[in-house]
């Protein structure tokens, strides 16, 4: 026979099911806000790199500049000897691709987000303000260096175009506005080829003379 | 994948794999987020954070139990911290029910054994009502429950053993759902 407390036991697990039940798990949404926050947080950590970039680059640059200077004679005439060789266009190549990840990540990251909050009913007027600060970076990227690769030059028009419609979006916007710039970024498939050219791991950063 | 080479790859910085590891134990850690919230935006909230720290830290796991009882003890910490952050306005809520005289009281007074088993859930103290909610709702053995509380295996068991008089005092009034 059963003993009171086990039957009261059963009766309280079964009972106690339907306390606080949960909703299905809105992974999408929760994953856009963990990858903002950590993408945020990788930027903090890098900028004490780039501070120590800054300065070694610095070095270098008055490095060059002693060189130059003692490399002189006597006479004034300059034996036209270099005393320090430096790979500029190298060096100007990682900045390139050191800010084009960053860029990429950070885009990544936003368009992301303002999926997940357009499908909850929560884009507001603070993407636009986001959007105008990455087409200003996208169109910056354009001109330089970076676009030189085709297929990088591509996905930055595509860019340049959907944050161009984030960034005109208004409060009391017409829902088929966001539709069509959702439907955009489907069609030439901008997020999966975007995080196909973001590199795994942290952002690339390499220093003068590193494999 | 093996969970082995997941965490080798994550903590090398790749981000599939720290998605890959989201997908395999957001559902667990997301349902036992809610079970002890009872709200889904600090449920959301707990879990985004469960999930930050478990990243940063997991070169810190040294494999001494399942991932998934770290993330736990993880969750359960970001969860028991947040609530406390929010009791003072659980409790003023609380207060106003009572006032109402919602909580206790004859059965005439209040049909509904739900609400009723749900005020009494909420009334347990904190240590009883989580090692309630994950042993007999979300089905968590003592020893997880152990590991992610830091609590020894037989605490686990006498805090449950306590909860569940304390919930049967406080339905007396059903005795006869049970009774029978």
């Amino acid at each position: 026979m059963m003993h009171d407390d086990d039957k009261f036991n059963d009766w309280l697990q079964e009972a106690a099911k339907d306390y606080n039940p949960p909703r299905p798990t809105p992974r999408e949404e929760m994953w856009a806000r963990i990858a903002a926050r950590r993408s945020n947080r990788r930027v903090i950590e890098l900028r004490p790199w780039i501070r120590w970039g800054l300065a070694a680059a610095a070095l270098l640059v008055l490095g060059i500049g002693i060189g130059r200077w003692t490399a002189h004679d006597e006479s004034g005439v300059s034996h036209a000897t270099p005393v320090a060789s430096v790979d500029t266009a190298g060096n100007r190549d990682v900045l390139y691709q050191v800010a084009a990840t960053q860029y990429l990540s950070r885009t990544e990251t936003f368009l992301t987000g303002f999926r997940a909050d357009l499908r909850a009913g929560r884009a507001d007027t603070r993407f636009t303000g986001q959007a105008r600060d990455l087409l200003t970076t996208t169109r910056l990227l354009l001109d330089s260096p970076a676009a030189d690769d085709p297929r990088m030059r591509v996905l930055l028009e595509d860019l340049e175009l959907v944050l161009a419609q984030i960034s005109q979006l208004t409060p009391g916007r017409d829902p088929h506005d966001t539709d069509l710039i959702t439907q955009g970024m489907d069609q030439r498939s901008v997020l999966p080829k975007l995080r196909s050219a973001i590199p795994a791991g942290p952002v690339p950063l390499r220093t003068q003379g590193a494999s | 994948m093996d969970e082995r080479d997941l965490i080798t790859r994550v903590r090398a910085g790749d981000g599939t794999a720290e998605r890959a590891l989201y997908d395999a134990h957001v559902d667990r850690v997301y349902r036992l987020a809610y079970r002890l919230a009872g709200d889904d935006a600090l449920a959301q909230d707990f879990t985004q954070e469960t999930f930050i720290r478990a990243f940063e830290k997991l070169d810190t796991f040294r494999g001494d139990s399942a991932l998934s009882t770290w993330l736990h003890a993880i969750t359960t910490s970001v969860v028991l911290n947040g609530l406390r952050k929010v009791k003072r306005f659980r409790q003023r809520e609380a207060d106003l029910e009572a006032a109402d005289g919602v909580s206790g009281g004859p059965r005439a007074a209040e049909p509904d054994l739900k609400v009723r088993l749900r005020q009494a859930i909420d009334a347990l103290p904190p240590g009883y009502r989580t090692v309630f909610v994950m042993h007999d709702i979300e089905g968590f053995t003592h020893e997880e429950i152990g590991v992610a509380l830091g609590v020894e295996t037989g605490t686990s068991k006498a805090q449950l053993s306590r909860a569940r008089a304390k919930l049967r005092e406080s339905l007396a009034d059903f005795a006869g759902e049970w009774v029978s």
